[in-house]
């Protein structure tokens, strides 16, 4: 093999492999996936409805998991499609409360949080309570949590705000709600437990005012 | 385009040679032209492929770089994630009530925690778990019979809440009795919640 042969084959090659990672991904997110759905009306209606949702730019894999949950608990075909749809619809929402850029992640917790009565306002809330790009995925998820516990959602989002704007990390907030649910089982009420954990955490964080100094700041104008 | 340049020089020689090296008179120009044009040209793809010539690399350099290619591609298209469940994170999930914790800032840069199930059913001829982690697939993770009517697995998942439920013997759903209940106002089947985040 000469060594013009020799080149071109190494910069397909080296291309080849540029591509084929994007490739895949592109496989394993692109469409949808085959439904194992027995019902062909109803399968119909959901790839539908998972393709619009792609085409939204609305995280497909929450729904296909959403419709795949129906056909292993065995609901009804109509009760899947339902089910689909109601989740795609409060996906959009989660990423229109979670401006401007959610990620994946973020659009789910959101949705989760909305299904389980959170009001729409407050992912916002919690949402400008981190500086823009840094995740609130966790936060959301926390927040979920205490609310399907029983803590009043209005409690559950002022402790977890409160810790976001004194610095407390996701990984502090995963903790409270963990501790939480700890203590709910061992026979505390769901809101004195909040308030203990969240006492807790915030004891460990820097005063309001050193938060304040630490926290980032806006482009000069 | 070495090749395409000496071709052309050695046609231009070659006409000139038949030229007697006289001086260029006008039709002699014009000859010299016309057999250069009506020459025929390297084809698109000849010359697509002249632009890609590269220097000639030793078969090690060459699949370092694919390598190298391959890896990149990957890890910026999200396909790896660096440190992936790598790290042997003490997992403990429903089974002790405690719960595993691991976490980045970032979506994008998210390190799974292993997380363990534990199921007890001295009657189950198999048990797997099943939730949003791996799309509700009841044959993706069987659990393994560790001791009589204890069935366990362990699973890396990314930070944050997580819905999940046990499938015995192929259809029948259990919720796990040693974590919180999950409500499930769509199919009525309520599931459990484990919080997987990192200490």
């Amino acid at each position: 093999m000469n060594k013009t042969r020799a080149s071109v084959l190494l910069a397909a090659l080296v291309m080849s492999a540029s591509v084929l990672p994007v490739a895949l991904k592109a496989q394993a997110h692109s469409g949808t996936p085959v439904l194992a759905i027995a019902d062909a009306r109803t399968r119909e209606a959901v790839t539908r409805e998972i393709d619009r949702a792609a085409s939204r730019g609305l995280p497909v894999r929450a729904l296909v998991a959403k419709a795949q949950e129906g056909v292993t608990k065995q609901a009804a075909g109509e009760r899947i499609r339902a089910a689909v749809t109601s989740l795609a619809r409060r996906l959009e929402q989660a990423r229109d409360l979670l401006a401007p850029s959610p990620s994946d992640a973020e659009m789910i917790a959101g949705a989760d949080a909305l299904a389980v009565g959170v009001p729409a306002p407050m992912l916002r809330q919690i949402r400008s309570a981190y500086p823009a790009g840094q995740s609130v995925a966790m936060p959301l998820d926390v927040l979920t949590e205490l609310v399907a516990r029983g803590v009043p959602a209005s409690n559950a989002l002022e402790q977890i705000t409160q810790l976001m704007r004194r610095g407390a990390t996701p990984t502090h907030i995963a903790g409270v709600g963990a501790s939480v649910q700890s203590d709910v089982a061992a026979g505390l009420t769901p809101d004195a437990a909040l308030e203990v954990r969240a006492r807790g955490v915030m004891s460990l964080l820097p005063s309001p005012a050193a938060a304040a100094a630490l926290a980032p700041r806006g482009p000069r104008p | 385009m070495t090749d395409e340049r000496d071709q052309l020089i050695n046609r231009v020689r070659s006409t000139l040679r038949d030229e007697r090296r006289v001086a260029p008179q006008p039709q002699a120009v014009a000859r010299l032209l016309q057999t250069v044009w009506a020459s025929p040209r390297p084809s698109f793809w000849r010359r697509a492929l002249d632009a890609w010539r590269l220097p000639a690399l030793s078969g090690l350099g060459a699949s370092a770089i694919a390598a190298a290619a391959l890896m990149i591609g990957f890890v910026s298209r999200g396909a790896v994630t660096p440190n992936s469940a790598s790290e042997p994170t003490v997992a403990s999930g429903p089974a002790t009530g405690e719960f595993p914790v691991q976490l980045a800032a970032d979506d994008a840069t998210v390190r799974l925690v292993p997380t363990q199930f534990v199921f007890e059913s001295a009657e189950a001829k198999s048990v797997s778990v099943v939730g949003e982690f791996n799309d509700w697939e009841v044959d993706e993770l069987p659990m393994t019979r560790v001791r009589d009517g204890v069935w366990t697995t362990t699973v890396p998942l990314a930070p944050g809440r997580h819905v999940y439920a046990f499938v015995v013997d192929g259809t029948l759903l259990v919720a796990d009795p040693r974590a919180p209940k999950s409500g499930d106002a769509d199919y009525g089947r309520e599931g459990s919640v484990v919080m997987v985040f990192a200490r």
